[in-house]
């Protein structure tokens, strides 16, 4: 290889160096600017004062975002709950510990499951109706006609939204463990026999009000909290169009869920991470 | 600041990312009266209306609404002035989950503490100007544009406002919806005083019940004057957009080398590479 | 399109079922009761060491459970843990020579505090400390014993 050709390869490899640095750069302020974004409409939307009549967009809201996703959970509680049940039991049962089904059940739902699924099931249903809902009035102008009549969309559209979904998602999550436990003990009790009197006096040595209940409803309001934070922006900030809002309704869902499972990790690690 | 001017627009520069929408705008809408905006498609006309009602801020430039400069009002203020203000959308932008009757009370539910009683008459009464007070417990999903449009103009002059914006009102109409719309425009200017500002490209609506013109294009206004005045204007471009001409200063061809390139370039197998020479 | 009064009826009954959830995980699932514990008493024991022993960690008498430990700390000065213990109020009183182990449950579980039953007539006051106490058997000193026991002999 020459001297010459030598220099030019290695002045193209340093262009694409570059070329690939400064893209790097450019989506990463992109994405800081989205965030900054976002955290502005979550600020003017919380600390915007209500006003009367505006209970009555909360109470349609909590009826959209948590009545209407009561059945999913419901039902999703119920088979989760006996399936773990049910591998639980033949593990256990191996040792001798039937009784411990209880217990485990409880402990993996309350600490983890409960808020997880809850979430994720939540970011599918709720998270993308939302996004759908408020892209839809952004791209049939909705939003703005509503702005140029001296009403902020903040708090009329996006306030109502969130705080409907920081309330709805922790009682999603408490119906979802109750469900799964109850299903569980069908599973374990009626259907296999375990001793109903070990299933839960066991589980209620075991289970604490603070780490266990305490803790997982905190991870539930937190992921709440992001959740609909994702929602209600993507739909905000969607190109006006019928492509538009389909990719920001995935969006939501994708981030959502992502979000979710890297703040359990988080939360998991922060919360309970003293293992001795 | 000439005394018979509601909206008084001078040297107006606005750019969305690299595009520079508007290049040093200046026009001057008269109280009281219908004033037409005209142009061709994608030259702002939407933006404009945007700015004058606080939505958008110029680059530079001063835009008064009343005396107001929209470029340096507080949040309160603008809450105030929008009051008085309505604007029709293109998509007539109703409220997809109340009914017409709700829809035209939204902003006197918002705006006035007037009790339901009130309220109920006022909105019976701006229904039965637009001709739909027989539709009020209607969906939006359930009206035809023209409806839907009627509506939105009922909702729109619900506070009594000073000035009324119409985007692009007439598009998509059939002959009698159109006909509805022009009356009902017309009339609400003689019975409230308003000032109106239409903005359109259809020139045979617009120029019948205008009382001035403006022709904007390329960022500025490049005629201005009654609809007959316009109509025997003698810039190219003026003539060309009045007149409907197919080509003229807004070419017909998109930019591209002559079509005897074309040929020979895709005889010869080089693809499509876009190269204007 | 919801009529309102449906639409606040199934919120209403929506955030009724949340909140009966709640109670019911509280309850049922974690065990809380509802009623004072009137006579509840606490006692403290010194070990020499609490390997494995948490708080919340189970205190017992012949197998049944009769307290919790709710709190443990490290006297500096003579290398001694102590240990507080909550005993539950159905109790009744403990006589004052009453003994205090730390076993584990199984081969391998977790730790908990067994108390075996005194003869004396006096019993342990609130505030009273448990004098006969034995520390935790920790695994690996038991295996290094063995082994010298072995060597020995």
């Amino acid at each position: 290889m020459t001297a010459g050709s030598r220099a030019t390869v290695f002045a193209r490899f340093a262009r694409s160096i570059a070329a690939l640095l400064q893209h790097l750069g450019a989506q990463v302020l992109a994405r800081l600017a989205k965030l900054g974004q976002a955290s502005v409409m979550w600020w003017l939307a919380i600390w915007g004062l209500p006003r009367r009549g505006d209970f009555g967009l909360l109470v349609r809201q909590i009826y959209s975002i948590g009545v209407l996703s009561l059945i999913i959970i419901v039902l999703s509680a119920f088979s989760i709950g006996s399936v773990i049940a049910l591998q639980f039991y033949t593990q256990l049962a191996r040792f001798g510990a039937e009784d411990a089904v209880g217990l485990g059940l409880a402990l993996v739902l309350l600490r983890e499951l409960g808020p997880v699924v809850t979430g994720l099931l939540f970011a599918g249903r709720a998270g993308s109706a939302i996004t759908a809902e408020i892209g839809l009035m952004k791209s049939t102008e909705q939003l703005s006609s509503m702005e140029m009549m001296g009403v902020d969309p903040l708090r009329r559209i996006v306030a109502p939204r969130l705080w409907a979904g920081v309330i709805s998602m922790p009682l999603l999550a408490a119906i979802f463990n109750v469900v799964a436990i109850y299903g569980g003990a069908v599973v374990a009790v009626q259907w296999l026999g375990s001793d109903p009197g070990g299933f839960w006096s066991g589980m209620q040595d075991a289970v604490e009000v603070w780490e266990d209940l305490g803790k997982g409803t905190i991870k539930s309001i937190v992921f709440a909290v992001f959740i609909t934070w994702i929602a209600v922006f993507q739909g905000y900030d969607t190109e006006p169009t019928a492509e538009g809002i389909g990719r920001a309704t995935t969006r939501t869902v994708v981030l959502s869920s992502v979000m979710v499972l890297a703040l359990d990790f988080a939360l998991t690690l922060g919360m309970y991470g003293e293992f001795k | 600041m000439s005394a018979d001017a509601y909206i008084e627009i001078r040297d107006l520069h606005f750019s969305r990312g690299t595009r520079k929408i508007f290049d040093g705008l200046s026009m001057a809408i008269p109280r009281g009266r219908i004033t037409g905006i005209m142009g061709p498609s994608g030259t702002g006309k939407t933006t404009l209306l945007r700015i004058i009602g606080g939505q958008l801020k110029p680059d530079s430039g001063s835009v008064l609404v009343d005396g107001v400069d929209m470029a340096r009002v507080s949040r309160d203020q603008l809450f105030e002035l929008r009051k008085r203000m309505g604007m029709l959308f293109q998509s007539s932008a109703l409220f997809t989950d109340l009914t017409v009757f709700e829809n035209v009370a939204f902003p006197l539910r918002e705006h006035t503490p007037l009790p339901e009683d009130s309220i109920r008459d006022l909105v019976l009464m701006k229904l039965n100007a637009v001709g739909l007070r027989g539709a009020r417990d209607l969906y939006p999903s359930q009206l035809s544009g023209g409806m839907a449009r009627r509506v939105a103009l009922a909702r729109a002059i619900a506070l009594d406002p000073d000035l009324l914006m119409y985007d692009e009102p007439f598009t998509g109409q059939d002959p009698i919806a159109m006909g509805v719309l022009i009356t009902l425009i017309k009339n609400l200017n003689l019975a409230l005083g308003t000032t109106n500002i239409v903005v359109s490209h259809d020139i045979h609506e617009t120029s019948s019940i205008a009382d001035q013109l403006y022709v904007i294009a390329d960022g500025r206004v490049i005629g201005a004057g009654s609809p007959a005045e316009l109509e025997v204007d003698d810039s190219p471009l003026i003539r060309q957009f009045m007149h409907g001409r197919p080509d003229g200063p807004v070419p017909f061809h998109f930019p591209a080398s002559t079509l005897e390139r074309d040929f020979l370039r895709a005889a010869s197998g080089a693809g499509n590479r876009d190269t204007r020479s | 399109m919801m009529r309102m009064r449906t639409v606040e009826i199934s919120v209403g009954a929506f955030v009724l079922a949340g909140a009966i959830a709640f109670v019911v995980l509280m309850v049922q699932v974690s065990g809380v009761s509802l009623e004072t514990d009137s006579g509840a008493y606490k006692l403290y024991a010194r070990f020499s060491d609490v390997a494995g022993l948490r708080v919340r960690s189970k205190v017992s008498m012949a197998g049944v459970t009769i307290g919790r430990v709710a709190a443990i700390r490290v006297d500096t000065t003579y290398g001694e843990a102590e240990v507080e213990i909550q005993i539950n109020g159905n109790t009744g009183p403990l006589p004052i020579d009453t003994g205090a182990r730390i076993l584990t449950e199984g081969i391998v579980g977790a730790r908990y505090i067994s108390l075996m039953p005194g003869a004396d007539e006096e019993t342990l006051q609130d505030g009273d400390t448990i004098e006969d106490t034995q520390g935790a058997l920790v695994l690996e000193n038991l295996i290094g014993d063995f082994i010298t026991r072995m060597g020995d002999s």
